[in-house]
This record gives structure tokens, C-alpha cells and sequence, in this order.
């Protein structure tokens, strides 16, 4: 499973927005098989927090399912 | 809007800087000329005969709702490229091109192109509401239908249950998914994407019973200028609410028959069908367990 | 009430967007549930036959009574399981039991099925502890439990018609009642097929004969119904009942051919065919019983994907009828 770090910038349901520190935005979609429920999302929003996401390609889809999100210490450079 | 449009914009002025530090309190007022209030129904009337097919509504809804791309491809057959709703497309704009129609003079308007821009209809008695088994299909206090996916354990049920192709299940999250009328917008009082972004207000967001007067209104002014195939569906009982359905929150004003569109002309609602299903079953296995009360009788 | 102009209201002259589906086809994946409507059916009829072999007193009747029991636990550990496991987030499955909802077969039926589960699963564990130890008493705990188990029974044996037609599924909607019929009497003629089955290998034949004759009465009801059934797909024009491939083929040549007139030739001429026609004729009818829910289940699949099938079900004329 690939892997990728970032700030997730935004969250709808159980999908969000990562800016991935190379620069890009990607869509995640947060999988059944994940630990994580939808709810948990808001607060990663809020806090524009850095994450680690472990995740697949979409079936059928431009968008990373992601298996498993993990907080990272420190928070997006603000501005 | 044509009418009572400006005079209510007139509030705009009290923000005029393009950068705001946040949200406009009611900004649907300034948009869409409604307050938005829990405990009243909202909907959206669709003019298809406004529609110049430019999409707008698809982006939107896809931008605000972080909704990826999907079935990326060449239908082959139209502008049409999205196909059809599904789980992660709630708005789809579908183009009938009607190359064989090439009109000789000129028509009241438009070519003879139809455009539509599809969405979940948000019936009245909903069919995948009155399916889901969790209850995460519920009603809101803005009288539409969402889907809570803090609920939805993806039984499927409600995409089977929608008579209009509706509701999809994602095969990337396994629950299902449709058009929430922006419920987030509307609880900040925000009008929804897809009606804010639509450039010629082909789809407008409003009160129901204020929709239904602007569309009879429309309906009236189209007959009037020779536009006689108009009609609207999905009112009450009408074209498109029939068979218990009620009404649709989101309805739309026609010029061709429901199935140019990919509408079905009389939909049923299919909760309708268990008791008649459950009875005659029932008289089934009653008759036949007495038949074999007979049968077993005869050895005691 | 605003009505269609004249030349909107005629009648549907196969106009389709593109030949594009109009529906979304059910997410079942066929194989899986209609196992669970198969063995749902085997289960609730099973434990109705043995309750209802007990209340008459049939003589030699114990065998029947305890694999009944035993039977119906097929249910709960097979049925449940499976539906589980088409959920597609199935580790929230108890958000099932959040809410019931009567309009909703799906919601009917989980409460069936755990009305169901817990009777039956009584009476089989009061049955296990007189078969284990030789306790006389637990026998009377088995009879009072299976007598709800074999009334919810009776509902999971026919519900799963009503799960599929409450949808807009065209070929599941067009013919509600038939449709009850053939589940109701199909899971009956399973339930029977299997319990004879296991009364030829170690019991009383002529039980095994009087459940043969309710499985023949049941195999009718079922071909009645079917014909009933086909009647109506071609009045409303559903053709997937008919064309789908290789949906109609499972349902006419499994559930039809071999599930109903297979053991209907086995009984009538004999020996003349197979050494024990009899019990092949209870293994045809069980196998035509799980070819008749997968059959109906892809044709329903394929009247969902036809464009034409639901634009067609969905007219004016088609709106006051639901048999």
C-alpha cells in the first residue's frame, strides 16, 4: 500500500482533501475496511492537521482510498 | 428571477468587499431571494428550457462536495460524458441531440437540442428512505432526503428501491451516496451549489410552494408564446410523482416526454408492493401447511 | 393539477436515453443472496412441517421433529452469516437493528430472522440436551419454542418475495403476488424435499411418502404461479424475463425444469429412470429451489439494466395493478 503525507485542507462526509507536502491536492475517500469513522474526519479539517495516509487507487475513480490515517505531530505553516 | 430579483440583492450592498472575513449571514437571500428556516421544505424547480447544457452545476456540486471524478471516459454519443447520477456524481447534465430534428424555420426557442440537468429528486415519500432497514436514509427539517454516513452499513437496498436511478453505492467507501441538497449549505444558510452556480438560473433553489407558483407562472408564459409541448413533472400527483410518490422537492418543466429524459413517466412507490407481497405469500405457505395438516392426519 | 399536453401522453413508443440504464441494478451479488432466500425458505418451512408433524401426533414422527430442528438452524448460522456478508460495510451489520421499518422488507426480515434465530435456536439446544443426555424434560421447552419458530418461520420462507419486489426493479416489481406465491411455495417444497430426504436414509418411509405428497402439492402451487408470473412480464412487457442470458435459463431450465417437472416425472414414472427416484427427485426439487431465487435475481438484474423494461413498466396503464 502506498503512503503519503500532508494537511487535509478539507472534509465532506467521508471524503477529504490532502495537500500532499509536495504541493498537489488529492481526494481520499475513506474505506470501509479503514479503523476510522467518517465523524473522526471533521476534526482533521479543523485542525488542519498533518496526516500520514496509507491508501489505494480508486476503482473507477481520480480519487485515494485511504485504508488508514495517521495524525503526525505539528500542524500546516499557517497563510 | 427575473422579478423581485434586485430589490432583494439590494442587501448585497452591505458587503461590498470582495474578500470577506466569512460567511454572509442568510447569503441565500442575496442569491436566491429565500431565507432559509428549518421546518419548511425546500426543493429545486429545474427549467430545462433554460439550460444551455454548460455543466457549471456538475462542477460545483463535484467542488463542494469533494466528490472525486469518476467513469472518466468518451460516452461516444453526445456532449454527454458524465452517463448517469451515481455515487459520486449528484448533478448530470444529459444532452438529447437531435440531429434528425434540424428545424426548417424558426422555433419559439432554443435548437432543437434538449438539455437537462439531473438530480435526486427528493420525493415526497421517498422509495429509499422507506427501504433503508438502518435508518440512516432520514428526512431533514429542510423537508430533503440525505443519507447519514455515520449510519449506512451499504445493504444497497435503497439503490434498488429509487425509481429514478438515484442512489448509488461507492464501491471505494461501500455506502451509498447521493445528492444531500447541500444540507451543510442550507444549515449555514447558503443556497446549494449546483442552483448558486447555474449561469442562466435554469435550476432555482427555493420554498416549494414558491417554486411551484414560479413554475406554473414559467409553464403559463411558455404556452403563451407557442411552447404548447411544455409541461412540468414531478407536481403533485403529476407526470413523474404518481403511485403514492407525492411530490418532488426537486422538479423540472419538460418539452419532450419524460423518456427522452431517462425519466420514468409514472413511477410507483414500491413500499407500496409488501403488503400485497407479504399477504399472498403468506396465504401461500398458509394453504400449503394446511395441506400438510391434511396429509399428516391420516397417519396419527 | 398540471397535466402532460396530448402528444407527451401517448403511449411509450420505446424511446430510450441512449439505450442507457435508466435504474441502478440491486448490489446483491446473486449467488450469495439467493442462497440466503434459499436457505431462509428451507429453514422457516422445515421447522413448519416438524411443528406441524407434532401438533398432529404423527406416529414414528421423532426423527422428523428433531432434524427439523435441526434443520432450521440453518438459518441462523448459514442464512445470517451470508447476509452479512453482501453488506458492504459489514462490520456496522447491527445498525440493522437500530429501527423497524415497515415499509421496508429489509427491516421486516432482519426481524424475522432474529425472531426466528432465537426460537429455533432454543428449541435445537433444548432438543441437543435430550438427544445428548436423555433428559426427558428439555422436550417440553423444544415444543413451546418451535411453535413462534415455526410462525416466523412462515414469514422467512415468503418474505424474501416481497424484499424483492418492494424495489423498482422491473421484473421484481411487475408481478408482486406471483412472485410470493413461487418463493412461499418453492422454500415449502424445499423444506419438505429435505426433510425426506433424510426420513428415506434413517426413518419411516411413509412419513418420507406424506412429505413427498406436500412437496408435489407445493411444486404445483410454484408452477402456477410461475405461468401466472410469465403471463404478467409479457402483458407488461417486462422481456428480460425472457431474454436475459443467462438469467432466464437458470430460472426456466433450473427452477422450472428441474425443480418442478424433473420430480414431478421421478414420482410419476418410477423406477423406470433412476434407482431411488424418490430421493433424486427431492435433490432436483432442492436444487430447482436455489436456481429458481438466482434465476429471478439476475433477470431482475438484467430488467434493471433494459432501459426499455422500466420505461415501459413505468406508464399510466400500469398504475392501478400491482398483481
Amino acid at each position: 500500500m502506498q503512503s503519503l503525507d500532508g494537511v487535509v485542507t478539507l472534509v465532506q462526509e467521508g471524503r477529504f482533501l490532502m495537500q500532499s507536502d509536495a504541493g498537489p491536492y488529492h481526494v481520499f475517500i475513506l474505506s470501509h475496511a479503514a479503523a476510522a469513522e467518517p465523524d473522526q474526519l471533521a476534526a482533521l479539517q479543523r485542525d488542519q492537521a498533518r496526516v500520514r495516509v496509507r491508501f489505494k487507487r480508486g476503482r473507477d475513480t481520480i480519487a485515494m482510498v485511504a485504508h488508514q490515517i495517521e495524525r503526525l505531530p505539528g500542524r500546516a505553516a499557517s497563510g | 428571477m427575473a422579478d423581485g430579483g434586485l430589490a432583494l440583492s439590494r442587501r448585497a450592498l452591505d458587503y461590498p468587499a470582495s474578500d470577506l472575513s466569512g460567511v454572509i449571514p442568510d447569503e441565500a437571500e442575496l442569491t436566491a431571494g429565500v431565507r432559509i428556516r428549518a421546518g419548511h421544505s425546500y426543493g429545486f424547480f429545474t427549467d430545462t428550457t433554460l439550460c444551455i447544457g454548460c455543466k457549471a452545476c456538475e462542477v460545483a456540486c463535484k467542488e463542494w462536495n469533494n466528490l472525486p471524478a469518476d467513469h472518466v471516459g468518451m460516452t461516444g454519443d453526445s456532449y454527454d460524458n458524465t452517463g448517469h447520477l451515481s455515487a459520486n456524481t449528484w448533478r448530470h447534465v444529459a444532452l438529447i441531440e437531435r440531429v434528425a430534428d434540424r428545424p426548417t424555420e424558426m422555433r419559439p426557442f432554443q435548437s432543437g437540442w434538449l438539455m437537462m440537468s439531473d438530480v435526486c429528486k427528493h420525493c415526497h415519500n421517498a422509495p429509499c428512505l422507506e427501504a433503508c432497514p438502518t435508518g440512516a436514509l432520514f428526512k431533514t427539517e429542510f423537508d430533503t432526503v440525505v443519507v447519514q454516513q455515520d449510519i449506512c452499513n451499504g445493504c444497497g437496498y435503497c439503490v434498488a428501491a429509487c425509481p429514478f436511478g438515484v442512489v448509488d453505492l461507492s464501491a471505494d467507501d461501500g455506502k451509498a451516496h447521493k445528492c444531500t441538497l447541500c444540507y451543510d449549505r442550507l444549515k449555514g444558510g447558503l443556497e446549494p451549489a449546483c442552483a448558486k452556480s447555474c449561469p442562466t438560473d435554469s435550476i432555482s433553489f427555493g420554498e416549494l410552494p414558491e417554486l411551484h407558483a414560479r413554475a406554473e407562472k414559467r409553464l403559463a408564459k411558455l404556452h403563451e408564446i407557442g411552447v404548447s409541448s411544455a409541461y412540468l413533472y414531478g407536481m403533485p400527483d403529476g407526470p413523474g410523482a404518481t403511485g403514492g410518490i407525492g411530490h418532488l422537492n426537486a422538479f423540472f418543466l419538460l418539452t419532450e416526454t419524460p423518456e427522452t429524459y431517462n425519466l420514468p413517466r409514472a413511477p410507483t412507490r414500491p413500499a407500496d408492493r409488501v403488503a400485497p407481497s407479504l399477504a399472498a405469500g403468506l396465504a401461500t405457505v398458509a394453504a400449503l401447511a394446511m395441506t400438510a395438516f391434511a396429509v399428516f392426519a391420516r397417519r396419527t | 393539477m398540471p397535466e402532460a399536453p396530448s402528444d407527451t401522453a401517448r403511449r411509450y413508443d420505446g424511446t430510450t436515453y441512449y439505450g442507457r440504464p435508466q435504474l441502478n441494478q440491486a448490489p446483491f451479488e446473486n449467488l450469495v443472496v439467493g442462497s440466503y432466500v434459499f436457505i431462509a425458505g428451507l429453514s422457516g418451512a422445515a421447522q413448519m412441517l416438524a411443528t406441524l408433524a407434532e401438533i398432529c401426533g404423527v406416529r414414528h414422527s421423532a426423527g422428523l421433529v428433531r432434524r427439523g430442528r435441526y434443520l432450521a438452524l440453518l438459518a441462523p448460522v448459514v442464512g445470517a452469516p451470508l447476509l452479512i456478508y453482501d453488506l458492504h460495510t459489514p462490520q456496522r451489520f447491527y445498525n440493522m437493528l437500530r429501527i423497524f421499518r415497515r415499509t421496508s422488507p429489509m427491516s421486516i426480515g432482519t426481524w424475522l430472522l432474529m425472531g426466528f434465530s432465537a426460537a429455533s435456536g432454543a428449541a435445537a439446544v433444548c432438543q441437543a440436551a435430550a438427544d445428548l443426555f436423555g433428559w426427558r424434560w428439555p422436550r417440553r421447552f423444544a415444543r413451546a419454542a418451535q411453535v413462534p419458530a415455526a410462525i416466523t418461520g412462515a414469514g422467512l420462507a415468503t418474505y424474501t418475495a416481497g424484499l424483492l419486489s418492494a424495489t423498482s426493479t422491473p421484473l421484481w416489481a411487475a408481478a408482486p403476488r406471483a412472485l410470493a406465491v413461487r418463493f412461499g411455495s418453492s422454500s415449502i417444497a424445499a423444506g419438505a424435499a429435505a426433510l425426506a430426504l433424510a426420513e428415506r436414509r434413517r426413518g419411516s418411509p411413509r412419513i418420507a411418502r406424506d412429505l413427498d405428497t406436500i412437496k408435489l402439492a407445493a411444486l404445483a402451487a410454484e408452477f402456477a404461479a410461475a405461468r401466472a408470473s410469465t403471463a404478467t412480464y409479457r402483458r407488461k412487457g417486462i422481456s428480460a424475463a425472457q431474454t436475459a442470458i443467462p438469467a432466464a435459463v437458470i430460472e426456466t431450465l433450473g427452477g422450472q425444469g428441474l425443480g418442478v417437472l424433473v420430480p414431478f416425472a421421478l414420482h410419476l414414472a418410477g423406477r423406470a429412470l433412476v434407482r431411488r427416484p424418490a430421493s433424486a427427485a427431492s435433490i432436483a426439487t432442492l436444487i430447482g429451489s436455489l436456481c429458481l431465487r438466482v434465476g429471478v435475481m439476475s433477470a431482475g438484474d438484467a430488467s434493471a439494466r433494459n432501459p426499455q423494461d422500466s420505461l415501459r413498466l413505468a406508464q399510466p396503464e400500469h398504475l392501478s395493478g400491482r398483481g
